[in-house]
């Protein structure tokens, strides 16, 4: 037991001290955008019509804490970050974890929900791809992960908006009907919630799909042939057995090895996908806190959190692997 | 006897030329057997093609100098050669008119002429607007009509030709994937280079860096990079810096290959060779190193390149990437989204197909040349 912790430990310090670089990108990043959050603040209060100086601004400066030096105020803003506290938001002048909250909850769920889907998909369809020979199978799963990348998830939202406006006259969008907005989370709720939701989950999920079930494909195709698998035929097992306890059991653990990143595609596709769907989460507010009111205090927490979400799927997977794949345990205990 | 002696003496000269063959030579040999990349490799050159000389293909100017006034949001014009007027040998379109009285309520109507005499005749290798290419003076277009505009994928609400659009929204994707790649290889060539040479903490170190690097995901942080465009920027400056941050994006996957290739030929026995023989560092970089692997760097440039315009035309579709007047696929889908798109212009989505056809034949490019580059793909089948 001793050396799977050590293993665990090692593994965790090295999340961690990702999460303390990727800190510090995100945090130079906030740093650079033009004008800080004292300006911010002031020139908000010149348009209710206060006459405001040059002293005022350093005067919000020193109440905001920008006057200390930058490594300072990034070693705080990363202690509070592993809190889950960002601080306030320099436009909206909220807290930001109030301000995300549910919603970047909901964002992860829709996201881990598409991952969930792709893999549902790709795991079977993978395996009956490499093992069957039937070339019209093959040739068409080629053909959708080629489609999966070269129509972006963004691309597919917008056609099948297209479509269903034309033939249903409803462009599908949003996450909850009218009556629902701003109610509390009820049955009721939770119902058109799901009502609403799988559609975007599709859309989220639909390049993952294609590059799973190419990467499912690839690895048990390398598998099917090996040595051990006609051993096992050989003794007298065969069929779905034969496939799903020998070469099944020896492709999937590299995939769940690469969940990390096929998150971080999904995450990739998110704020856009967001925008056409017009999904009230955390995508669209990234974008609307880039692109309409340059608003670095929510960005830098939404980048933060996204990111955090990949590197604990990494270091879950990780474990996962560890504890289920003999051959990285024995690697492990040595 | 003799036969057999000219197949065994031909055998033998084809056996050599194989054996001494180039990489190059080797490669090509191995991509000309795949169908389906060859066929994405003629698609491929026919767009570039078709990007590179869009000013002359396309009968406008795609920017709003090249504007339709009487054909806002116009449906596409197909020639047509019958109509119940009579045949024609040269194809035509019809005129269209924006009316205004009191039979159409006082709002703007588009008016279909049907008559013989508003027959609009489409002529080849036309005069139209003046443009510039490969910095010559030109005038003439692959084709025009006879009088006012001809729009074969329709107009957008400003009036321009969807068509001019497209063709140079081909060309400005090409360009930002380009300049993009670039960008990321020489980043990737260093870094990759440095980790994959030194080894050691170096390597390390630089890897933890990648690694995080890779960890964030990337549109957001493009997102958060293209959110420092002041939004007084030329659209030059703009097109510069968002293919500039492409590349700053997308080096770490470039750099981890180069690295790790790097670090399996260092240990090579020709290298090694190399070096009992006296050459200099200098000597075993250039002369035995870098051509190793070169097939592989182009391999990989190819297929990130999709990557890049992809990543473009999301940026710019939110609004943060490319605007007017620069085309590209995401300005020209940025308000596609509206309920009056959807519904009344669906010729907006027009470019949507030549764009899959391009990242397709990128793709299928890609993939090819990584079969093809890869000297194993033979024996695993």
């Amino acid at each position: 037991m001793f050396p799977f912790l050590k293993f665990a430990a090692t593994r965790a310090v090295l999340a961690i001290t990702t999460l303390i670089l990727v800190s510090f990108i995100v945090f130079s990043l906030m740093e650079l955008v033009p004008g800080d959050c004292a300006e911010r603040y002031v020139a908000f209060k010149a348009s209710q019509g206060q006459v405001i100086t040059a002293a005022d601004v350093d005067a919000e400066r020193v109440r905001l804490g920008l006057d200390h030096p930058y490594i300072e105020r990034w070693g705080k803003w990363i202690i509070n970050a592993f809190q889950g506290e960002f601080g306030d938001s320099c436009i909206q002048r909220l807290n930001i974890s109030r301000l995300l909250g549910q919603k970047y909850w909901i964002s992860l769920g829709l996201c881990l929900s598409a991952l969930a889907l792709a893999y549902l998909i790709a795991i079977p369809v993978g395996i009956l791809a490499a093992t069957s020979k039937n070339a019209v199978l093959n040739n068409s799963l080629r053909l959708v992960s080629y489609l999966g990348l070269a129509l972006p998830n963004f691309l597919l939202a917008l056609m099948i908006m297209l479509f269903s406006t034309i033939y249903f006259g409803d462009s599908l969008t949003g996450l909850f009907s009218k009556e629902f907005r701003d109610a509390a989370w009820s049955y009721d709720r939770v119902i058109d919630f799901l009502k609403h939701a799988w559609l975007p989950v599709f859309i989220l999920g639909w390049s993952a799909t294609a590059f799973a079930i190419q990467t499912v494909r690839a690895l048990m195709s390398d598998e099917v042939d090996k040595l051990y698998v006609t051993a096992a035929a050989a003794r007298g097992v065969s069929g779905r057995r034969l496939m799903m306890r020998y070469p099944a059991r020896h492709a999937l653990s590299p995939i769940i090895n690469s969940l990390g990143f096929d998150l971080n595609r999904i995450f990739n596709e998110l704020p856009v996908v967001a925008l056409i769907m017009t999904l009230t989460e955390a995508g669209s507010l990234l974008i609307e806190a880039l692109a309409r009111s340059n608003d670095q205090q929510l960005a830098g927490a939404i980048i933060f959190l996204l990111t955090a979400s990949i590197v604990g799927i990494n270091f879950l997977t990780d474990i996962i692997l560890a504890l289920t794949d003999p051959r990285v345990r024995r690697s492990i205990v040595g | 006897m003799t036969d057999a002696a000219a197949t065994s003496a031909k055998d033998q000269k084809l056996k050599e030329a194989y054996f001494t063959a180039s990489q190059g030579q080797l490669i090509w040999q191995r991509f000309k057997k795949n169908k389906s990349a060859l066929i994405g490799a003629w698609v491929l050159v026919i767009l570039i093609l078709s990007g590179l000389f869009a000013p002359f293909l396309t009968p406008y100017d795609a920017t709003i100098a090249g504007r339709d006034k009487e054909y806002l949001n116009g449906a596409p014009q197909i020639p047509h050669f019958c109509d119940e007027n009579g045949c024609s040998l040269r194809p035509f379109v019809y005129t269209q008119e924006r009316t205004r009285s009191m039979a159409t309520n006082f709002r703007w109507v588009t008016e279909t002429k049907t008559g013989l005499e508003d027959r609009r005749y489409l002529e080849f290798f036309s005069e139209g607007m003046p443009y510039k290419l490969f910095g010559m003076n030109f005038s003439t277009h692959l084709f025009g009509v006879d009088k006012g505009m001809i729009h074969i994928f329709g107009t957008d609400s400003t009036g321009k030709d969807i068509y001019s659009r497209t063709l140079t929204a081909i060309n400005t994707s090409l360009a930002v994937g380009t300049i993009g790649v670039m960008i990321a290889f020489v980043m990737a060539l260093v870094i990759g280079g440095v980790a994959g040479y030194y080894g050691g903490w170096i390597d390390s170190t630089l890897q933890m860096i990648t690694d995080t690097v890779r960890t964030i995901p990337s549109i957001p942080l493009f997102m958060a990079l293209a959110a420092f465009v002041p939004d007084e920027w030329s659209a030059e400056m703009r097109f510069f810096f968002i293919s500039l941050v492409l590349g700053m994006i997308n080096w770490p996957t470039l750099a981890r290959r180069i690295r790790t290739h790097l670090l399996s030929e260092r240990n090579q026995e020709y290298v090694l060779a190399a070096q009992l023989c006296g050459a200099s560092a200098k000597h075993i970089i250039r002369r035995h190193l870098l051509p190793s692997f070169t097939s592989y760097i182009i391999v990989d440039l190819v297929i990130s390149f999709p990557y890049m315009v992809l990543s473009e035309t999301a940026l710019s579709f939110i609004g943060l990437g490319l605007k007017d007047p620069v085309n590209s696929l995401g300005v020209m889908l940025q308000n596609v989204t509206s309920a009056d798109v959807l519904l009344n212009y669906q010729w907006y989505f027009i470019p949507v197909i030549f764009f899959i056809v391009l990242v397709l034949a990128f793709v299928f490019v890609g993939d090819g040349l990584r079969d093809a580059a890869d000297p194993y793909s033979d024996s695993k089948k």
